[in-house]
This record gives C-alpha cells, sequence and structure tokens, in this order.
C-alpha cells in the first residue's frame, strides 16, 4: 500500500495529536512547524572584563550541544538581574561580542623590526626567545642603580609596558609582579581610558 | 484595565486577519478576549469582595454569552461542553467555577475563560483574593493569586540595556519579576541545562525550554517589538507549541487554545 504524502503527515499528526488540548485543529500550524528553521541558544551569566566594578553580562551562545558543532557567541547583553549594573552596560562593556568575535583580532606574536614599516608573524618560541634575549641586553644596559645624587633607585628605564583593556586580573598581577621585580617604571594600562 | 483588554482584542484581530497558520486559533481567541473584555466592563461595575462564592451573582450573568459563542464558534469538543454547562443547572456551572478556583487546571477552558476577567478585576483592584490557598505559593507562582505563568516577557523596564524578565500570571494576568537564567517551573538556574529555542520567523518570540523538568513557555520579548501584546502574541505563535512538543517539551501552562 502506499502512503501519500498528505496521508503521511496525516498519520503523524494522529500519533501526535493532531488536535489541540480543547480540540482545535493544529494542522496547519503543525505543517508551518516543519519548515521553521528553529536555533538553540543557551544563556550564560558572567563578568565583564573591562573594570574593576565588574558588571553583570549574559553571553548568549548559539549551538545544539552537538559534539561536531561549534558554539558561537551571538549576543552579550547587561545582566538585568545583577546587582550592580541592573542590565545596564557602559558602551565598551556593550561591545562585548566584538571583543569576542573579531577578524582583526590577534592570535599570534607579531614583531615589527626596526627600520621595519610592517608587523611581521612569528612563532610563540622565537617570540619568547627573543623576548628574553632583548629584555636581558637592554636591561643591563639601561639599568640606573643610583640616580645623581647617590640614591639607590634600581630602575630599568629602557623599556616601558603597556597593557590592553581587556587582560584578566590574573594576568595584570603577573605583570606587575614581572614588570617591578625588573625594575620598570613606565608601566601603564589602558583600562582606565 | 479596560484599555488593556481593548489593546489584546485589537492585536487579536490585527494578528487574525493576516491569514497565517494560526489564524483560525486567533479568530477564535479574538471571540473570547471579546467576551473578556464585556465581562472586565461588566466586574469594574460590580463590588467585588475577593470571596469568589460571594462574587459569583456578579460573574453568572455575564457566563452564557460566552456559552453561546463557544457554542457557535468553537471546536466541536468545546461546543459539545458548552451545550452540556448550558443545559445545566446554575450550581452546576458555580461548583465547576469553584472547584477550578480552588484547584486550576489549564485543561479546563470555560472556567478559566470566565474567571481570568474575575481574578483580572480583583488585581486590578488590590483586593486579595480569598480561597487562593497560600500553601500553593511557590516560586514561580504569581504572587498576588498563586496562579502559573502563562508566559513571560522581556522588558527594557528600569532603563537597562539588557531585557528584564517579567513571568505573566495565567489567571489573574498580574506580571512580577523572575530571574532571566531560572525556570519557571522548577527553578533549575544551572546553565547547561537551559536555553531558548528562537525562529526568525517569530522573531520577537523564543521558546525557554529547561532540559532538568522538560518544561517551556513562551518567552515574548518586547525589546524586540514593543506592539507586541504578549498575551496575543503568544497564541500568534502557536507553531512554536507544536514545535516545542514534538521535541519532548512540555508546556508549564496551556493558553486558551490548548497549546
Amino acid at each position: 500500500m502506499e502512503i501519500s504524502r498528505r496521508g503521511f503527515i496525516q498519520g503523524t499528526l494522529a500519533a501526535a495529536g493532531g488536535v489541540s488540548a480543547f480540540g482545535f485543529d493544529i494542522v496547519p500550524v503543525f505543517a508551518q512547524s516543519r519548515t521553521l528553521k528553529i536555533a538553540r541558544t543557551s544563556e550564560t551569566r558572567s563578568t565583564c572584563p573591562y573594570c574593576s566594578v565588574s558588571c553583570g553580562v549574559i553571553i548568549h551562545t548559539l549551538g545544539d550541544k552537538a559534539k561536531n558543532a561549534v558554539p558561537q557567541v551571538v549576543h552579550v547583553e547587561g545582566d538585568p538581574d545583577h546587582p550592580i549594573n541592573r542590565g545596564t552596560l557602559c558602551p565598551k562593556g556593550a561591545s562585548l561580542e566584538q571583543d569576542i568575535l573579531n577578524e582583526r583580532r590577534l592570535t599570534k606574536p607579531q614583531v615589527r623590526r626596526p627600520g621595519s614599516d610592517r608587523w611581521e608573524d612569528i612563532g610563540w618560541d622565537q617570540a619568547i626567545d627573543e623576548i628574553g634575549r632583548w629584555v636581558k641586553k637592554t636591561r643591563d644596559a639601561t639599568f640606573v642603580e643610583k640616580d645623581a645624587r647617590g640614591r639607590t633607585v634600581n630602575r630599568c628605564e629602557g623599556i616601558a609596558w603597556t597593557g590592553g583593556c581587556t587582560d584578566t586580573n590574573e594576568f595584570n598581577y603577573l605583570v606587575v609582579k614581572t614588570m617591578r621585580s625588573l625594575g620598570v617604571c613606565y608601566l601603564e594600562n589602558q583600562a582606565r581610558l | 484595565m479596560g484599555d488593556e483588554w481593548a489593546g489584546r482584542v485589537a492585536r487579536a484581530e490585527r494578528l487574525s486577519a493576516q491569514g497565517d497558520a494560526a489564524s483560525p486559533l486567533l479568530a477564535f481567541y479574538t471571540l473570547v478576549l471579546r467576551w473578556q473584555a464585556d465581562a472586565s466592563a461588566s466586574l469594574r461595575r460590580s463590588s467585588l469582595s475577593g470571596a469568589i462564592d460571594r462574587d459569583l451573582p456578579s460573574i453568572r450573568p455575564v457566563v452564557p454569552a460566552l456559552l453561546s459563542t463557544v457554542a457557535q464558534h468553537g471546536p466541536a469538543l468545546l461546543a459539545a461542553e458548552a451545550a452540556r454547562l448550558s443545559d445545566s443547572s446554575t450550581t452546576t456551572l458555580e461548583q465547576t467555577l469553584l472547584t477550578w478556583w480552588d484547584a486550576p487546571s489549564d485543561r479546563q477552558f470555560f472556567p478559566k475563560a470566565i474567571l481570568q476577567p474575575y481574578a483580572a478585576a480583583l488585581a486590578a483592584a488590590q483586593i486579595a483574593p480569598a480561597r487562593r490557598d497560600a500553601s500553593i505559593r511557590a516560586d514561580g507562582r504569581c504572587p498576588f493569586c498563586a496562579g502559573a505563568p502563562q508566559l513571560s516577557m522581556l522588558t527594557a523596564a528600569g532603563g537597562g540595556d539588557g531585557g528584564g524578565r517579567q513571568l505573566l500570571c495565567a489567571t489573574c494576568l498580574t506580571a512580577w519579576p523572575y530571574r532571566r537564567i531560572r525556570c519557571a517551573h522548577c527553578g533549575e538556574e544551572d546553565e547547561r541545562k537551559l536555553s531558548y529555542f528562537h525562529s526568525p520567523a517569530f522573531d520577537h518570540l523564543r521558546v525557554d525550554a529547561c532540559d532538568a523538568c522538560a518544561r517551556y513557555l513562551k518567552t515574548v520579548d518586547l525589546t524586540r517589538l514593543g506592539l507586541a501584546v504578549p498575551l496575543v502574541d503568544e497564541v500568534a505563535a502557536a507553531t512554536l507549541d507544536v514545535w516545542a512538543r514534538e521535541r519532548g517539551y512540555e508546556k508549564i501552562e496551556l493558553n486558551l487554545v490548548g497549546l
């Protein structure tokens, strides 16, 4: 016996209960449901990384949790239930999605050589080696142990450090400890801008 | 409050005229809303006490109009029920309403449709409803009448960028604030068990589902469409109910078209 497409749908509906609890015919809405493109999104609470106010955010991540699917952030908004910000975000916080998804985001180390007009990609091992070598060389060359009046200052005037506004607290802690131990005084962070 | 009912009727008329899959459901719901608007106007002229057994004389006179409308325009199941209630004694109708008031069920169309305007009138006048036992008050229940939520809404109230969430009571239509990431049925807050489903075809609606209890309710996002009337738009998105049911989710509270 051949079952027509209509018969198949009707049979399926009968099995699923082709009427609502109050007896309404839901065949048309059932048919429409078959045409819907529906995406599953999860909401995750998090904390804005930009400044010490620590506003609450909700991150919307698209993905059906399948193992072969890569979850993708599609929206970030202020958490309306968070006691600090009550759903509001500053312009920087409101742009968090672009911080996560940004084709201009650097994903590997780059270097601009003396006299060069462009940045070139280098490997992590090479970057660590070169940074270590230049830090040692520069510090040795520019370290100031005592100032002009003979006072001990132990500072390194040949190196400066600037941090980015998305650096984490933990990263910044390590930066301060490392730079202070080197004697670096020119230590700045963009977070306060 | 009268404006609210008029707004619901107007929205239902507009959406049902669009001729999409849910139009027949909306056409019927429009008739119910019109009756509820009339009933609400009638109740506003009454002196309600909050004790339903004492308020029944104010409700009873408007009921035959609903029974007649449903008998004429409703599906066979409801039409038969309307005929049965029409032929039954006043005591039977009152007993049906009283029983539902004490133990509400979304599977009973008539008591819910009839008592929605009554409960809404009590809420608008801030007259505490008697016999809505405090024992059924719980998380996810209406703080005024302990009713289950019909839907949730996201609003920009308070000037926040993010949408604050409110639940809308299925009985008295009171809206109350509720946490964004929390199941309105079981209170689950594990983000891995909560998710929402969204289709571009219903841009300002979504299905908020919980994998812990396999329940869902629809959310009307008023930050996306401020013109939406949650109670009506929820019915208009009947397709999402069918979709969710097929995925094994059960609705927290069926609406007045049984979805």
